[in-house]
């Protein structure tokens, strides 16, 4: 009983415990990644339009972690419930 | 802040080698000397002599020793089989459970006075990740070769502009977040206890952060391995 709640435990942990920073991370990079295609690739002469490209592929982002991490437990207990 | 005594830099310093004084050193010796560099060394050093004063003798009726490691090596066996397959798993055994060894020993060891957890600084924590970041996509491309592509495409060819750049950035992000979780989680122990030893050593206000402490390196070391274990089996995986 103890064992299957600890494995429980790190199941629940590992799945959920990082959402919080995949979803920051992921705005930033693409945040940063549009900064950084305004100012040094094309020089400014774009200026806000691929920083806000990047925010917005940046939250795309960050918001389907969010869905791969709902959807990937689910799908696993549905593998076992169909073996058991 | 200046950090606690570290007894290895002090040993060091007496021995006439380079201390750098900032975080970070000029010199070549300089940068071999940083406090977490000498820890880690100091960790793979425990971890080298602990095994070997532990297993030097492999008996059928394990002892106290034995028993101890066949527990936690088993379990993390049994584990990895659950997650990514046993053919992922023969292969990257070695490499995983000693990543999950090094970064619980090393997130443990800061609750010592006197020693420092080399998790504690970024280089470690992004060195690891950056082993675990790049073997992913080599276990991706070696098993499915150039349609190791389809994992970033999404699943309707249409949206593949839309989901392409998505999907490369969720993939970057793993590299951030996972170094800086353990990183972040590390370090706020760390200053935590060195702020309340400063403050109120005395009356043993450290002491209920301890306890989390614990709680913490263990839980870090747990999800970074689990982490690890997840992005393996899913770049093995095929599209969906």
């Amino acid at each position: 009983m103890a064992k299957k709640l600890s494995t429980e435990m790190v199941d629940l942990l590992g799945n959920y415990g990082h959402i919080g920073f995949t979803f920051v991370a992921a705005i930033f990079i693409g945040l940063g990644g549009g900064i950084y295609l305004d100012e040094h690739f094309f020089d400014g002469n774009t200026s806000p339009w691929f920083t806000f490209i990047g925010l917005a592929f940046g939250i795309g982002a960050g918001f389907k972690s969010l869905f791969d991490i709902l959807r990937t437990p689910a799908a696993r207990t549905k593998d076992k419930d169909s073996e058991g | 802040m200046e950090h606690p005594i570290l007894f290895i830099s002090i040993i060091l310093e007496k021995l006439g080698l380079p201390i750098p004084h900032g975080p970070i050193g000029n010199t070549f010796l300089e940068k071999l000397c940083e406090p977490y560099m000498t820890y880690t060394w100091f960790v793979m050093i425990f971890l080298v002599v602990v095994g070997k004063l532990t297993l030097s003798n492999i008996e059928m009726i394990p002892g106290k020793g034995q028993n101890f490691w066949e527990l936690l090596i088993g379990g993390m066996y049994d584990f990895f089989n659950d997650n990514m397959g046993s053919e992922l798993t023969e292969k990257l055994f070695p490499m995983i459970s000693t990543f999950a060894l090094y970064i619980a020993v090393g997130n443990l060891i800061g609750l010592i006075p006197g020693f420092m957890s080399p998790t504690s600084s970024i280089n470690t924590t992004l060195a690891l990740t950056l082993i675990v970041w790049v073997t992913h996509h080599l276990i991706g491309l070696r098993a499915h070769g150039v349609g190791y592509i389809k994992h970033f495409l999404g699943p309707i060819p249409v949206l593949i502009p839309l989901m392409l750049p998505i999907e490369l950035i969720s993939n970057v992000a793993r590299l951030l977040s996972l170094s800086i979780r353990l990183f972040g989680n590390i370090m706020a122990k760390e200053t935590l206890l060195g702020i309340l030893f400063m403050l109120a050593g005395a009356y043993f206000a450290p002491l209920p952060i301890m306890l989390l402490g614990v709680l913490v390196s263990l839980v870090q070391a747990m999800v970074f391995v689990l982490l690890t274990v997840v992005y393996f089996g899913q770049s093995n995986e095929h599209a969906h």
